[in-house]
């Protein structure tokens, strides 16, 4: 497959895919998207900026488009301003009903159809409850740390808080099988996953498809 | 060697990092680590930027990563611009925290990440 090379370009676009998104999210009165600060002096800059969104199914209506449930939390550029941010947001754990937290690339919208994430797809962890903080935790320090160390594959993270269990997942721009298992190898490893954990990928050509999430996955122990 | 023409030149790791323990509690309690840190601190020709579990950690009691964050959305019940509000018990109870740690103010904040890695049953 060679959708990793298309993909990878795109990488190069994401300053204009960041004005794409201020401009399209300017009539959003809500939550504009803010660009992450600067590091500011003896911060500690992060490898990429990263933004954080929150999302809610809404009760009255299941149909209303993902997209608009989509709140922008904030960005940051530096583990400080990530403290800082993360300190002040209720953890995944506390969280009830049909909610999501996504943690993604600044200029990269958590959406199946962006143009980093479209050739993608993403690995699934489901966790029995009680753990989702914990497991969040972990994955969102791997990835900001940069320990996957598959160049600009990682596109972000979600934790996703649902009735029976909870499910992690993260997101990566190609579906090469060489870069997914390195994935899956340092999931396992950051995680510190059974050695049995089953795991589950998911192209999002197929999530667009059958436009579930969770559904029709790929299992690999 | 038959294959030195195919293999790339690499480039040496920058800086090699020696740890001295003088105790074996010392040691890592987890496979994913070195000790001193996880294996790669820098990667060849320092492209990438680098931190491990524990640096983060280290870096969360900063003084600079304590301030509120100045342009966060407010979403009532997510964000949370009063987090001592919060009750330490509600916090603490996922991670099976025995005890009610201190209500000082850094409870809710840095009190149970310290706990090393435990296995999960999954």
């Amino acid at each position: 497959m060679n959708n990793k090379f298309e993909a990878l370009t795109s990488a190069k676009t994401s300053n204009q895919e960041t004005d794409r998104l201020k401009a399209e999210d300017s009539d959003d009165e809500e939550e504009p998207f803010r660009p992450a600060p600067k590091p500011g002096e003896g911060e500690h800059p992060l490898q990429y900026n990263y933004a954080i969104w929150f999302s809610r199914r809404s009760q009255n209506s299941k149909s209303v488009q993902y997209d608009k449930n989509l709140k922008f939390i904030a960005s940051f550029a530096s583990v400080e301003q990530f403290w800082n941010i993360y300190s002040y947001i209720v953890r995944p754990g506390d969280m009830s009903g049909h909610v999501d937290y996504h943690l993604f690339k600044e200029g990269i919208r958590p959406m199946w159809e962006d143009d980093a994430n479209k050739h993608g797809g993403k690995w699934i962890i489901r966790l029995k409850k009680g753990l989702a903080s914990r497991c969040w935790e972990n994955l969102i320090m791997a990835m900001l740390g940069e320990q996957f160390m598959v160049g600009e594959e990682i596109c972000g993270a979600v934790i996703s808080i649902r009735y029976q269990d909870d499910i992690l997942s993260l997101w990566n721009r190609s579906n090469d099988s060489t870069i997914t298992s390195r994935i899956r190898d340092t999931l396992q490893r950051v995680l510190n996953l059974p050695p049995h954990t089953i795991m589950e990928y998911k192209e999002h050509t197929e999530s667009i498809k059958d436009q579930t999430s969770f559904r029709n996955t790929n299992f690999v122990r | 060697m038959a294959s030195q023409e195919q293999s790339p030149k690499g480039r040496d790791i920058p800086a090699i990092r020696r740890v001295v323990l003088n105790d074996v509690s010392q040691l890592p309690s987890d496979y994913s680590s070195t000790p001193g840190g996880t294996l790669f601190s820098t990667t060849p020709g320092g492209t990438r930027i680098v931190y491990d579990r524990s640096r983060l950690m280290q870096l969360r009691n900063s003084p600079l990563a304590r301030s509120p964050p100045a342009n966060m959305a407010k979403i009532p019940g997510i964000t949370d611009f009063n987090a001592d509000a919060l009750s330490p018990k509600l916090k603490d109870k996922e991670n099976g925290l025995t005890e009610e740690k201190d209500h000082l103010k850094e409870d809710g904040k840095y009190g149970h990440d310290e706990h090393p890695q435990f296995e999960m049953d999954i």
